[in-house]
């Protein structure tokens, strides 16, 4: 095989790969069992008649079968995207290798399930207000003391007031 | 034996890898019983144009039906082998793999408990912060009733240091001392007379006794 200088060469093969040659290798395979020996051993009489009719007869069965069963093959593909798909899936496969456990899967349960995708989004909420809380916190502390400081001037206030009227009595 | 109804893998490709076989088979099937109608088709045509030949239609039929019953044969048994090597090598998404719209159950494994601690911890930071809020206002309400008092008191000093300003400015001296020795005087004024009323209260009162 020619060995390419690619940018990265796969050891095993893609998805993609893998249903290329499982589907030429079942039009192979069909091909083979559908051999002209089969196909003028069943049609004897007419072969017996017309050899060279019944040979290019069965080249064009088996040619058209062959395209057919490619031109479907291709449809599914495009249709489905797969080889989009494929390549995606490979990828994902490659970036698993190393989890040997096995993954989350959907548990059929709608309201089990739905808690986790909720949590980004609590989490969110949460941080947010603990951060409104802060600065609240934060706000309150400062008008507190001047709500002190204010008392106190008051009360500063009330005695002289109190020392003026002393001193005119 | 289950059937694996590969779920998942219907979330992923977007169809039933089971449904997208069959489909396959299906149209596969009925391009072969098409060819097969043509091939016979084509012979009975060549035929016509032998008007002498012994071979019936209805031989042609028997042979196209066992040629036809030979590739259905070779072809259920070749598809199910690509039936099942797709379905385990392709159409499928190996048990440690995790689809990437479902990291958050890998990334956010919560039980139901932590579940309901989280969703309470909002609840209590939210009641925490409306506290805040309304002693907040309750601060701010009564700094502004500071302003007013002090205000008010301000007033009432500045007043103070108004009349003493005037007694300065018309030289009365000290005005807070005479004030002060006047009322110190009505006061021993006052003394004066409460002495004096009581005196005669006790006077009448010998009288009456006397």
């Amino acid at each position: 095989a020619g060995g390419e200088d690619g940018p990265s060469v796969q050891a095993t093969p893609g998805r993609a790969e893998v249903f290329a040659t499982v589907v030429d290798t079942f039009l192979e395979k069909l091909v083979a069992a559908g051999s002209y020996q089969k196909f003028a051993n069943c049609y004897r009489c007419f072969y017996k008649l017309q050899p060279e009719v019944t040979r290019s007869i069965y080249d064009q069965f088996i040619s058209q079968l062959q395209t057919s069963v490619k031109d479907e093959i291709q449809e599914v593909k495009n249709e489905g995207n797969l080889e989009l798909l494929f390549n995606s899936l490979d990828k994902m496969v490659e970036e698993a290798k190393n989890q040997e456990e096995p993954a989350w899967r959907p548990s059929g349960i709608p309201e089990e399930d739905i808690r986790s995708a909720m949590v980004p989004y609590l989490l969110k909420h949460r941080s947010y207000l603990r951060k409104i809380l802060k600065e609240k916190e934060e706000e309150n502390r400062k008008v507190a003391e001047s709500v002190l400081a204010g008392r106190n001037r008051i009360g500063e206030l009330q005695q002289l007031i109190q020392a003026r009227k002393h001193a005119w009595q | 034996m289950s059937v694996n109804p590969m779920a998942y893998e219907a979330q992923f490709f977007g169809f039933t890898p089971q449904t997208c076989m069959l489909r396959i088979y299906i149209a596969f099937q009925d391009y072969l019983f098409e060819m097969m109608l043509v091939v016979e088709s084509v012979i009975l045509k060549k035929l016509d144009g032998f008007p002498g030949c012994k071979i019936s239609t209805f031989q042609i039929r028997k042979s196209t039906e066992k040629f036809l019953l030979f590739m259905k044969q070779h072809f259920d048994k070749l598809f199910s082998k690509m039936e099942e090597m797709l379905l385990q090598l392709v159409l499928n998404i190996p048990k440690n793999v995790l689809l990437p719209e479902d990291k958050v159950h890998e990334q956010y494994p919560y039980s139901k408990a932590q579940f309901q601690a989280l969703q309470d911890e909002i609840h209590q930071l939210q009641q925490q912060y409306r506290a805040e809020a309304s002693a907040g206002q309750a601060l701010r309400a009564e700094l502004e009733e500071q302003k007013a008092v002090q205000a008010e008191l301000e007033k009432i000093l500045q007043w103070f240091d108004g009349l003493e300003n005037i007694c300065r400015e018309h030289g009365t001296g000290n005005l807070e001392e005479s004030f002060a020795f006047l009322t110190q005087n009505s006061k021993k004024l006052q003394d004066v007379l409460k002495d004096v009323e009581e005196k005669s209260k006790k006077l009448k009162q010998h009288d009456q006794l006397l």
